[in-house]
């Protein structure tokens, strides 16, 4: 079983079995995928290198959507826009926490810089947002039904299932953002 | 937002100080733009408290204010400055995976905050964005 993540003298530590870091590194792999951004034919190199998407359009999967909102509640066009300006380094901002947080997935003690935390928490995140679209999670009522879901040998189909990992995701970021809040605490 | 596993955060207000005031009502006239960062069903709020803290600079209190603002009404306005500050931090929340937008501020902002337009400060805390 995982431990909870702690703060203490070494950082912000935790523990995860094989076969739970082997579980993470799938679902980040999965939202990795995800938000690669798609080439263009007409993609301008030049355009690339320095973050414009001229020809980047609302993601239309709910999930990616959910991960790479639009900016303005009303205005599509200017949301468009906004898009086409930052949407690609965005998209890599993303990708870099997911990278970090699935290596440091490669021993079964995680010890984490306040850097690595915070890369942990966003991929974390990532992932919860993407498990809850799945899993249709759209008000406070879904979440605490999916919430109640908590015992393995409930797990009968896909949903069961993902809802059982979704709670898990969720504990680990709840015990590393208590931890992340406690380095805060100690810094001031 | 969702609450797992941890008791919810102390939302007592009370250690406020005056100098948030006085700052705002020296810089409102100037403010066009609000950052307004909606509820989700999904985000901690221990997680949008600690980014509210670590990227804005805010207090414990004023940022557990703010978040529990965002989980009752809906929304909260948390940050506001010129259309490129407050584009720069949507950018950062939208990093954070907090579903945040931009808007003109009006100065009636249809009642969703009493004092969240106070929340002053442009976002140069001691948080950076990476």
């Amino acid at each position: 079983m995982a431990k909870a993540f702690k703060y203490g003298l070494k950082g912000i530590t935790g523990f995860l079995e094989p076969a739970e870091r082997e579980l993470l590194r799938s679902l980040i792999d999965d939202v990795i995928s995800m938000l690669q951004p798609a080439e263009h034919a007409s993609t301008d190199p030049l355009a690339a290198l320095i973050g414009l998407d001229m020809d980047v359009q609302e993601p239309t999967d709910r999930a990616v959507r959910r991960l790479l909102p639009n900016v303005m509640k009303d205005d599509d066009g200017a949301s468009l826009e906004f898009r086409q300006l930052t949407e690609r380094s965005l998209r890599e901002t993303k990708i870099g926490a997911l990278r970090a947080a699935a290596l440091d997935l490669d021993k079964d003690d995680v010890v984490l810089t306040a850097e690595g935390a915070r890369h942990w928490s966003m991929a974390l995140n990532d992932v919860r947002l993407v498990l809850a679209e799945r899993l249709d999670i759209r008000d406070e009522a879904d979440a605490e039904h999916v919430h109640r879901m908590q015992d393995w040998s409930q797990a009968e189909d896909v949903e069961s299932y993902l809802a059982l990992v979704y709670n898990f995701t969720t504990w680990l970021q709840e015990s590393l953002v208590q931890a992340m809040l406690q380095s805060l605490d100690s810094r001031t | 937002m969702t609450l797992s596993v941890a008791l919810g955060p102390d939302t007592q207000e009370g250690t406020r100080t005056g100098t948030e005031a006085s700052t705002d009502s020296l810089t409102a006239p100037d403010i066009p733009w609000n950052l307004v960062i909606w509820n989700d069903p999904v985000n901690l709020m221990s997680y949008v408290s600690y980014i509210f803290q670590s990227y804005f600079g805010y207090s414990e209190a004023k940022a557990n204010k703010l978040m529990m603002e965002v989980h009752k009404k809906g929304r909260s306005i948390v940050s506001h400055g010129s259309k490129e500050q407050v584009e720069r931090h949507a950018v950062a929340m939208h990093g954070f995976g907090l579903w945040a937008t931009v808007e003109r501020a009006t100065g009636g902002n249809g009642g969703t905050s009493r004092n969240s337009g106070k929340s002053g400060g442009s976002g140069q805390g001691k948080g950076k964005r990476g």
